[in-house]
């Protein structure tokens, strides 16, 4: 009996002496960022502490689960102060009831498209750093210096190196956000405005008859071998790196695959067809406050003054090259030309939209473009039926 | 000394029910606490009475399987009652919380600046300016308006004023003050510059169970995961609310949903055959050939073989999607080179099968190869022995004597993977995502979606963002459907049975 | 059933294998091909890459903000005081319901199959849930603890795992622990000092399983484990496809390739037990 006396004591002991664990503290900021983010933002907190002696830590998550997670941790209370995130998640993260509205002390610092990324409901949810749009990074040794202008160039142009075996263009495919140029460029659109000026998710504008006619023209493009066909990711990259396509249609992500293949590559916005410019979706990222964080005024103190400044936003660039949306870090930034390029293509941008009906979108869409591109279904089909099962999806649940 | 462990266990188990169940009875986890007392009940009842010694085998495995498996599913049942999902995942009393806690700032307001001062006691003394110089003292909720020379500024000149660095030390405190203004509004802080006149925007009424607009006096009441106004407009968030066999009627009443079912259904029983059966053959196949005492390099063989086991399933995934790419794929390279044709893996509803289950194959014999190394050992050598003696080829042996022994141990597991792979979401999301589309399809689902990717599309993909409520709903449905085929199958297999009678 | 082979029985046995080791290994040739590449691709056109560097390895070592090796040991510890603990529960578990016959023990095993068939589709969240509340009363197995992970992988330790090992103890016969019991051993002894080491391949395998299963599994880690160095290798690695568009394929593939290695090291450990069972004569039926 002495021994399990002892045993018992022993028990008791190893309980109340635990670690307690990790959670969001007030007093303290806990931010989620992202890989890319993450130094830098370790970086401004040593000079937080510096400064005020209040601690500022950082955990990372992959850039995804940090949505999906904060829906799961932050109502328990062990949630961050601050996320890293894409405005593209504001409707689902505020219908959720998940992060807060903050205060610019400077709104006229951020370039206005981002801030407009950021808006629901007439209040900013984000501070931006970052905005990104898809354009055309071209080969110089097979497109020329200046790359096409338009797509009746790059058409001529595939028809020359077609007869070597290689594209005058390649791309992800089957990829709606990839592909919303070749819909835009013509006049189609994803979701219209209502009378007051939001987006209605039952006025889905993807099978009208210009986007219905630039689908068209994106068959063509794939039957006449200018474009590579049912290139994942992945393939198209390696085309590209490997010399055997002029033009890749992607994102400023890109670059440093590109470069690390030692390729003389150039940016620029998607080339015109019939004198339109194909208009991509606008993206930008920036940092958020949690609905339950215990330091929402010590978050905004934080963001305002440690992280919308310039050399945080350089510092930001330096780790993951994206065109700024702190134009007094523009100026040197745009002095890339790669950079300079995004911002151009970006100017043409129609922000992404924001709504939780776009999840409703992406499958359905991109189930049409690879029923043209498997040459399984002509254009105009696909994609109005594609549109009749997005309406009724959004039907379906409530709308 | 057996006794002695045995008391010894018992102890512990009950220090840490004690443990427990002082804390539940704290934190007024009532239901909780009843739950815990009849499962202490148990244990104390299987250590002690002589009918429970079979059980006290079971104890640590069952207390583990109980708490981490049983629990999802209890709570993936409470889940598909309810609207869970995105716009409603919070309490009712965190959206209450969040809604009260909403301020305007009055349009015209203004702004004033603040220094703020702590007395001997600790509390803090907030001295505002507005733009034309007017001052106000705010201490304890009051404010308190100055004149020229006011007493009270001499007072304050005695305490310590705060530096900014004290400031942003006290964000949390200032932002925790609020100071009447008039009947309706409040002086808050609006950042660490400046404090400016507030109205609450709701207001709870607790009694009622509704929310109150401050300006308007507009009533909101909780409405199916809402607070919505009498026309229906509802104020987000929602909040997760019970609403009963809804999403079971949304599933079932849903033709869009329904329709493609049986079509969904029948490949799903395919591919779970299907990938049972390649991984089995190939993987019992290679065992035999590598438990083969007088083969040379075996253990080589058996290593490398593995390997497919032990790199990531996601990334391999995503490497064989790139070797069966139909343009550019090296498996279609190989095809050209050798037959001079290709093949459209990933295009063509049948080819998307078969790469399926190539792929499935790939990741899976190694597996089965493991189990049925560890289950041949179970064969004792004298078996053959005796069989060769008796004349029986090597056929006859495999037929009559490996099959039927190795099955005692692997039947089971054959079934149970057949259960794995109905629902194996994750070789059908990386590989082929349900794809091919269906032309013209009126529902969205693919060729190659079994039920679990099917429901994936449905929950995850909804209009209205994630749809958990409706993911468990048809989880559930589709463990039924599972569960039965699984019960089914023990019947026709004879698993539950025991080829050992001699116990 | 086996014996020595004539030289074509032989060669045509090597050549099956071969044939298989080519399918086994062809996929995973990309990777090592890419863990050597600076280029980052995943799928390139070639196998033999244009230029061969060590970067990628490098980065895995000497990375602060990625600490791979540091990630590899968790993994490791993990895997391997889960697995002990799944053996030695299942064993138990696997005993009773080979040995005894007690009342519910049909129903105790077609239960434990059962729950495993059920669709995990909203574990995560709910095991995040139950986590949280164990924390609040234990903190040592709360979130972010590699005690409380552990806690939740020994969930899956019956199920398949108890049949497997019922199955081979059934195949084991009685007639030793019998005259064991005749001797005065309990039936726990003759679990311990019986079954147990004539189990050894079994045992082995089970091991071997649920190491594999714990190493790779990062769903429920990723969402219990939050801080950088508790992390898992395969939380970890998920941090490199971190977005769909620009991934480091490269150190993502030199770390695969490392991460890879404690699993083949234990099954080339483990081998000898794997079929080195039963000697004959050691169990007359």
């Amino acid at each position: 009996m002495k021994r399990i006396a002892t045993i018992f004591f022993l028990l008791v002991l190893v309980m109340s002496l635990s670690l307690p664990t990790m959670a969001s503290v007030p007093g303290e900021l806990l931010i989620w960022s992202d890989g890319e983010r993450a130094p830098v933002l370790a970086g401004v907190a040593k000079e937080f502490v510096i400064e005020y002696g209040i601690t500022v830590r950082i955990q990372e998550l992959p850039f995804g689960d940090i949505r999906d997670n904060l829906a799961i941790v932050a109502p328990t209370g062990e949630g961050p102060d601050i996320i890293v995130g894409a405005h593209d998640w504001l409707g689902q993260l505020i219908t959720d009831g998940l992060i807060e509205p903050i205060e610019l002390a400077d709104e006229s610092a951020f370039l206005q498209s981002g801030l407009d990324a950021f808006t629901w409901g007439g209040k900013y949810y984000g501070i931006p750093y970052a905005i990104e749009a898809i354009g055309l990074i071209y080969n110089k040794d097979l497109a020329g210096d200046e790359g096409p202008e338009t797509f009746e160039e790059l058409i001529e142009l595939g028809k020359e190196l077609r007869e070597e075996g290689k594209y005058a263009l390649v791309m992800p495919q089957p990829d709606p956000y990839h592909t919303f140029p070749f819909f835009s460029i013509l006049g189609g659109y994803v979701f219209g405005l209502d009378a007051d000026g939001v987006l209605d998710p039952l006025d889905v504008g993807l099978a009208n008859d210009g986007a219905v006619e630039g689908f068209e023209f994106f068959e063509y493009l794939l039957d006449e071998r200018i474009l590579a066909r049912a290139t994942p990711y992945d393939t198209m990259m390696s085309l590209f790196q490997n010399g055997n396509a002029a033009g890749m249609i992607t994102g400023p992500w890109a670059f440093g695959d590109v470069r690390s293949a030692g390729i003389n590559y150039g940016f620029k916005q998607i080339p015109s067809y019939q004198g339109q410019y194909g208009r991509p979706f606008l993206g930008a990222q920036g940092f958020m406050v949690s609905s339950f964080s215990e330091n929402k005024m010590l978050a905004n103190l934080f963001l305002n003054e440690f992280v919308a400044t310039k050399d945080t936003m350089l510092a930001i660039y330096e780790g993951d090259p994206r065109p700024t949306a702190f134009l007094p870090a523009a100026d040197i930034i745009n002095e890339d030309p790669d950079m300079r390029g995004v911002m151009e293509s970006a100017a043409e941008g129609i922000p992404m939209p924001a709504i939780p009906a776009m999840n409703a979108v992406w499958t359905a869409w991109s189930d049409a473009l690879e029923l043209v591109i498997n040459e399984q279904s002509a254009p105009r089909p696909a994609i109005e039926n594609a549109v009749q099962l997005i309406i009724q999806t959004i039907k379906d649940s409530g709308y | 000394m057996g006794k002695m462990i045995k008391y010894m266990i018992l102890g512990i188990l009950n220090v840490a029910f004690l443990w427990v169940a002082l804390f539940l009875l704290s934190s007024q986890a009532y239901f909780v606490f009843v739950l815990l007392l009849l499962g202490a009940l148990l244990a104390n009842l299987v250590f002690l009475a002589p009918k429970g010694y079979p059980y006290r085998y079971l104890l640590p495995a069952a207390f583990f399987m109980v708490v981490m498996v049983v629990y999802p599913i209890v709570y993936t049942v409470y889940i598909s009652v309810t609207n869970y999902g995105t716009g409603n995942i919070l309490h009712k009393e965190q959206v209450i919380a969040q809604l009260e806690d909403r301020y305007v700032l009055e349009p015209d307001a203004e702004d004033y600046a603040f220094q703020a001062y702590r007395d001997d006691r600790g509390d803090l003394w907030l001295l505002f300016t507005d733009s034309r110089g007017e001052r106000l003292l705010g201490y304890r909720g009051q404010l308190t308006s100055l004149q020229e020379q006011d007493p009270l500024l001499e007072q304050l000149a005695d305490f310590a004023e705060l530096t900014r660095v004290d400031l942003v030390r006290a964000t949390n405190e200032l932002s925790g003050q609020s100071f009447a203004y008039d009947h309706t509004h409040e002086l808050r802080m609006r950042n660490i510059n400046s404090f400016s006149v507030y109205l609450q925007q709701y207001s709870y009424d607790r009694e009622n169970d509704a929310l109150i607009e401050s300006e308007t006096g507009t009533i909101y009441t909780p409405v199916g995961g809402y607070f919505q106004d009498p026309d229906g407009t509802r104020l987000t968030p929602g909040f997760r609310a019970v609403v009963g066999i809804n999403n079971f009627r949304r599933l079932f009443g849903n033709p869009q949903i329904t329709g493609p079912f049986v079509r969904v259904f029948i490949w799903t029983i395919q591919w779970a055959l299907l990938s049972v059966a390649t991984t089995f053959v190939v993987g019992l196949f290679l065992a035999i050939l590598l438990n083969d005492p007088y083969l040379r390099l075996r253990k080589v063989y058996r290593s490398l073989l593995i390997l497919p086991y032990a790199i990531p399933a996601f990334i391999s995934a995503l490497i064989w999607r790139g070797l069966f790419n139909t343009e550019l794929g090296v498996i279609n390279q190989i095809l050209q080179a050798t037959i001079g044709s290709s093949v459209p893996w990933l295009q063509d509803p049948l080819w998307a099968k078969v790469a399926l289950v190539i792929l499935n194959l790939w990741l899976g014999f190694p597996y089965m190869m493991i189990i049925c190394l560890g289950a041949l050992q179970s064969i004792g050598a004298e078996m053959y022995e005796a069989a060769v003696v008796d004349g029986a080829s090597s056929w006859q042996q495999f037929r009559h004597i490996t099959v039927p022994l190795l099955m005692v141990s692997v039947a089971p597991l054959l079934v149970s993977s057949f259960a794995f792979n109905f629902n194996n979401f994750s070789v059908i999301y990386l590989l082929t995502r349900g794809r091919p589309p269906i032309v013209g399809a009126q529902t969205p689902a693919g060729h190659t979606d079994i039920l679990i990717s099917y429901t994936y599309r449905l929950a995850f993909e909804s209009g209205r963002g994630i749809d958990y409520g409706l993911a468990s709903s048809v989880t559930l449905v589709i463990f039924l459907i599972t569960g039965a085929i699984t019960f089914f199958n023990f019947r026709f297999t004879g698993a539950l049975e025991d080829v050992n009678k001699n116990v | 059933m086996y014996r020595k082979h004539s030289f074509f029985r032989a060669l045509w046995r090597h050549v099956t294998l071969l044939l298989f080791v080519v399918f086994a290994l062809f996929p995973i040739l990309w990777v090592i091909s890419a863990s050597f590449n600076p280029a980052n691709t995943l799928v390139g056109q070639s196998l033999v890459p244009r230029s061969i560097s060590l970067d990628n390895y490098r980065q895995v070592f000497t990375s602060e903000q990625y600490p791979i090796a540091l990630w590899i040991k968790n993994s490791i510890l993990i895997g391997l005081v889960t697995s002990a603990l799944v053996v030695v529960m299942t064993s138990l578990a696997a005993y009773a319901f080979s040995r005894f016959r007690f009342r519910g023990r049909r129903e105790g095993l077609f239960a434990s199959l059962m729950v495993q068939v059920f669709p995990q589709m909203l574990a995560a969240v709910s095991i995040y849930l139950l986590v949280l509340s164990v924390g609040k009363i234990m903190p040592a197995l709360g979130i972010n603890t590699h005690a409380g992970l552990i806690m939740v992988y020994l969930g899956g330790a019956m199920g398949v795992n108890a049949w497997l090992m019922k199955g081979y103890f059934d195949t084991i016969p009685t007639s030793l622990e019998e005259s064991a019991m005749i001797d005065g051993a309990s039936p726990f002894q003759a679990y311990y000092m019986i079954i147990l080491p004539l189990a050894r391949p079994i045992l082995a395998v089970i091991f071997l399983l649920q190491f594999i299963g714990t190493y790779s599994e990062f769903i429920l880690a990723s969402v219990l484990i939050s801080s950088s160095e508790k992390y898992t290798l395969a939380v970890g690695l998920q941090l490199f496809i971190h977005d769909q568009y620009a991934s480091r394929w490269g150190v993502f593939s030199a770390a695969s390739v490392l991460g890879a290695l404690p699993i083949v090291l234990l099954f080339m450990f483990l081998q000898k037990y794997l079929v080195s069972g039963l000697t004959s004569g050691a169990v007359k039926g």
